[in-house]
């Protein structure tokens, strides 16, 4: 299937190369590596069979509960205008833009990529995006240690805990020593001590449990020890935050799923990696710079390239070769659709609706252990097994959000949730919650 | 005349430039509305608000569409023309996977949820890993890794672990031809191997005496394509194997050229314990202008344990995560790219069986051709019969007539044909890489050939201006020093470099 050759083609080609069967093509492997019945696969089937094949395994998925998880992914309004023009064919089926003179579509479209998430975070250069949140943690930890030549890091533990097992495959922990610091309270404690051995000091903001502080002040006392400073941020909420650059932080990393991508059970969505410019020869990934040709028309190319791996293979600091451009360019086209009212609002109803959701809980007895310091995400004290109550909750038609441990669950709302359905799942919630 | 690929005729006009989406944009213009708050508004502190209103541009919905579209105008792409990229396997995209991977029954799962909600997703890893395997010989497999480059690593993080676990920590070296991709020792050298690079002989394939040479107890693993970077198939792949083997030391299959053997041989069998694939080659789902990919890591059931997990297993016709327990850990942070996945699952669904036995044939068919008909232009690298790609060299042309490998792949985008990779593998001077997959029709072949003929006889000519190619298209060879010098690399930062300079 998707072969072209008829009958007529194939006898064409196999006068030219003087061979009478597909067979002949392989006649130099040796005989014992060739299979000889093929695969031991299933038939084919058309597209209209594979369908209902499809239709099948779709139906297995509980796909239409009332989403109140996050952790990194939220259920955002997605317009219409991000998924055409991502589908477009030109973005969609086009390879990495190294010949730039024919690319120059995908190359724009990521430097307006970079220049909106640096608009966006207040810093001075992005990268054309990493594979996620979590993996472009790793990296920024990974350019402090290249920075800084030291072997400590401070990583907060109120990041997402996949994230940290990212970290900790990707960090060799036999020449590292990452130290995660509790939060306090939910927040991260102002009066840590920071020193002169540790690399990085790696803070989410808002914390994973939702809980979110002003850390301008740890930052400094951070820099004042020599430490890279790293954001890890929730990029939808930058229409409402105080951003990262205005806190002072030295790199900032993000999960961009809200921003462009559908939540995709995961992947493929993006990793953000914003810096300042005294980094930039550290930065991994992928890097598009405006340039002019011989005519001097404006045009872009992919830049600084004597950093990656295909050059400098063994000696590259990262082995990265691919971004998540399709999804970065849904970034694009997301940011540019919501502009600075669009995201003001998608964060302003977000923290209205949680507001209203915590209060409405706590109305019926529920406690909420980190309400004053949580915007659009906090936890939910249950009653009963969280476990529990998230497989009855999805009886119920709710996403109840994510187990977080026996007695909690972690809630994300987002400016997509109606005031009834929050209604109605504070009364299934009862229901569920009900030893 | 040369007709000229089938891009040929696409409105790549040239002419003025776009601007971009922030100057395009004006105060109080707008795209986005969102629904009337329906929750009472109470006045909100929080010491992390801010008061002013975050920079980004400011356009109409009708804008912003004709500025993106206007901006894919000017992308070549594989739905339009031919990519005869070596190393990439630009085959076609079948449509019918993107109507599978837009269902929101799978596009809008939340990857938190717990297994008993995502039995579907489930599936999709259960099923894909089955024919995975399958296909490549091996025995399980994890969907964690979401690009090749990742694939490699955890690849190398397996190895590494298998050896801690055993107590061979004194394996540190892991051998890599000197013809391989640069992720290989990029990749060997990020998880804490030293990298001994094999030479090739005078046929393209790896040295086998060499390879004893370097080969001791301190050998942790061999990483290899097969076909090798040059296509050629390593024909001694089974004394390779043994050599490694006898050594103490794994297998590492790079998948980057898996498209030249599926259905028809497998590398389970040529002895490799770890195989990664790129399901943006392989499989078919689309590069999207440089990822998203997905490179699974496929291994022999004593590497089970070592996999990045959970993977998807089946017990009593249910589903479920099984987290492996010597894990090597996370290499994502959920599932790797699960859409990526579907996509590669529906395609290995459409060609079934009989489409599966015959692809690396049609490819390898497709290949030979090509190297056939370029050959009588351009010499080729090695006089071996190749699998689904070749390379050929412009060495004498450089000679002769200054004429480099970058020339002849400029030159080529002018005639609606991409370039073919350049300069790859390294140990062949001004190597042009040609990999036609199994998609392109006998007449796209002969196309490619007619015009590359042209075009070095065209090159050849006494006024011809190298630099001046590619002539037809919406902007020339940009100036590649002033973004790395002064880095031009947000908006605004080229005028203000115009001003000061």
């Amino acid at each position: 299937m998707f072969v072209p050759h008829s009958e007529l083609d194939l006898k064409k080609m196999f006068d030219e190369l003087k061979i009478n069967s597909l067979d002949d093509l392989f006649t130099h492997i040796p005989d014992a590596l060739l299979l000889e019945n093929g695969l031991d696969l299933p038939e084919s089937l058309s597209e209209l069979e594979s369908i209902d094949y499809f239709d099948d395994i779709a139906a297995r998925n509980k796909s239409d509960l009332v989403c109140f998880a996050g952790g990194g992914h939220y259920d955002v309004y997605l317009p219409q205008t991000v998924k055409s023009l991502t589908m477009r064919p030109e973005f969609m089926t086009s390879y990495t833009p190294y010949q730039a003179e024919i690319s120059q579509g995908i190359l724009q479209v990521l430097f307006e990529f970079q220049s909106l998430v640096c608009d966006l975070t207040d810093m001075e250069l992005a990268n054309a995006s990493l594979y996620d949140g979590a993996t472009s943690i790793a990296e920024a930890i990974s350019v402090a240690i290249n920075k800084t030549k030291r072997d400590g890091v401070v990583i907060s533990s109120g990041i997402n805990p996949n994230s940290k097992e990212v970290i900790n495959t990707l960090i060799d922990r036999n020449k590292f020593n990452l130290h995660y610091v509790d939060l306090e309270n939910y927040l991260f404690p102002s009066n840590f001590e920071f020193d002169e051995s540790q690399a990085a000091f790696v803070v989410s903001y808002p914390h994973y449990e939702g809980s979110c502080q002003d850390l301008t002040s740890l930052v400094e006392r951070a820099k004042e020890k020599g430490l890279v400073t790293i954001c890890y941020v929730d990029p939808s909420m930058l229409g409402v935050l105080t951003t990262p650059g205005q806190m002072g932080f030295d790199i900032i990393v993000a999960e961009g799923q809200s921003l462009g991508s559908p939540l995709s059970f995961g992947g493929p969505t993006v990793g953000w990696f914003a810096t300042k410019k005294e980094f930039a020869r550290l930065v991994p990934g992928r890097l598009i710079g405006e340039s002019r040709d011989k005519d001097g028309n404006k045009s872009y190319v992919m830049t600084l390239r004597a950093r990656e791996q295909d050059i400098r293979r063994e000696k590259a600091s990262s082995n990265i070769c691919t971004n998540q451009t399709l999804n970065a360019i849904g970034s694009a086209i997301h940011l540019s659709w919501l502009g600075p009212e669009g995201i003001f609002e998608m964060g302003y109803h977000a923290i209205q609706k949680a507001n209203y959701m915590r209060k409405q809980l706590i109305k019926n007895g529920y406690v909420i252990p980190n309400d004053d310091s949580s915007l659009r995400e906090f936890l939910l004290e249950v009653k009963t097994d969280a476990a529990e109550v998230i497989n009855k909750m999805g009886d119920r038609g709710f996403l109840a959000g994510i187990l977080y441990d026996e007695k909690h669950i972690l809630v994300a709302v987002t400016e997509k949730r109606k005031k009834v359905e929050i209604d109605n799942y504070i009364v299934s919630l009862m229901e569920a919650d009900n030893g | 005349m040369v007709s000229g690929g089938n891009a040929s005729s696409l409105p790549l006009v040239g002419g003025k430039p776009e601007p971009t989406i922030k100057e395009l944009s004006s105060p109080g213009r707008r795209a986005s509305k969102f629904p009337k708050l329906d929750v009472p508004e109470v006045k909100i502190n929080h010491e992390s608000l801010k008061k002013e209103k975050a920079r980004l541009p400011e356009v109409s919905e009708h804008d912003l569409v004709m500025h993106y579209s206007r901006l894919a105008h000017r992308n070549f792409a594989v739905d339009l023309g031919f990519y005869p990229l070596g190393s990439c396997t630009m085959k076609y995209n079948p449509r019918f996977a993107d109507s599978i991977a837009s269902d929101s029954r799978f596009a809008n799962m939340h990857p938190s949820m717990p297994e008993e909600f995502t039995q579907g997703c489930l599936k999709v890893y259960y099923e894909i890993g089955n024919y995975l395997c399958e296909i490549t010989g091996m025995d399980d497999a994890s969907f964690q890794p979401p690009a090749g480059a990742s694939g490699e690593l955890t690849g190398l993080l397996i190895i590494k672990k298998y050896l801690e676990v055993n107590n061979k920590n004194h394996k540190t070296e892991i051998i890599v031809p000197d013809s391989a991709h640069g992720t290989n020792p990029a990749s060997a050298r990020m998880a804490g191997f030293k990298v001994v690079e094999v030479e090739t002989d005078s046929r393209g394939m790896v040295n086998i005496e060499k390879l004893k040479e370097i080969v001791n107890e301190n050998t942790a693993g061999l990483m290899l394509t097969n076909p090798n970077t040059g296509g050629l198939f390593e024909e001694e792949i089974l004394t390779i194997s043994q050599i490694i083997h006898n050594a103490g030391g794994l297998l590492y299959y790079d998948g980057a050229n898996l498209n030249a053997i599926v259905g028809a041989s497998r590398p389970g069998d040529m002895g490799f314990d770890i195989v990664h694939s790129n399901l943006h080659k392989t499989f078919a789902t689309p590069h999207g202008g440089g990822g998203p990919g997905s490179g699974p890591v496929a291994v022999k059931s004593f590497l089970r344990e070592y996999l990045p997990g959970p993977i998807a297993e089946n017990k009593d016709r249910r589903y479920n995560w099984h987290q492996p327990e010597n894990s090597i850990g996370r290499m994502h942070g959920y599932h790797g790219n699960f859409l990526v996945t579907l996509r590669a699952l529906v395609y290995m669904k459409l060609l079934g069986k009989e489409g599966l036995d015959k692809l690396g044939a049609y490819a390898v068919l497709n290949a030979r051709y090509l190297s056939s008909k370029v050959s009588q232009t351009i010499p080729l690298a090695y006089d071996e019969p190749c699998m689904h790609e070749f390379v050929a060299s412009v060495k004498d042309l450089k000679k002769s007539h200054k004429i480099k490998a970058y020339d002849v792949g400029k030159a080529l985008l002018d005639k609606g044909f991409h370039s073919p990779t350049i300069y790859f593998p390294l140990i062949v001077e001004e190597a042009l890489m040609f990999e036609p997959t199994e998609t392109q029709s006998k007449e796209t072949l002969d196309d490619l050939a007619e015009t590359l003929k042209f075009i070095v006889d065209d090159l050849q000519k006494e006024d011809t201006v190298l630099e001046d190619y590619p002539k037809n298209l919406p902007v020339g060879r940009p100036n590649e020093l002033i973004p790395a010098k002064y880095l031009t690399v947000n908006w605004g930062d080229f005028e203000l470099l115009e001003i000061t300079e």
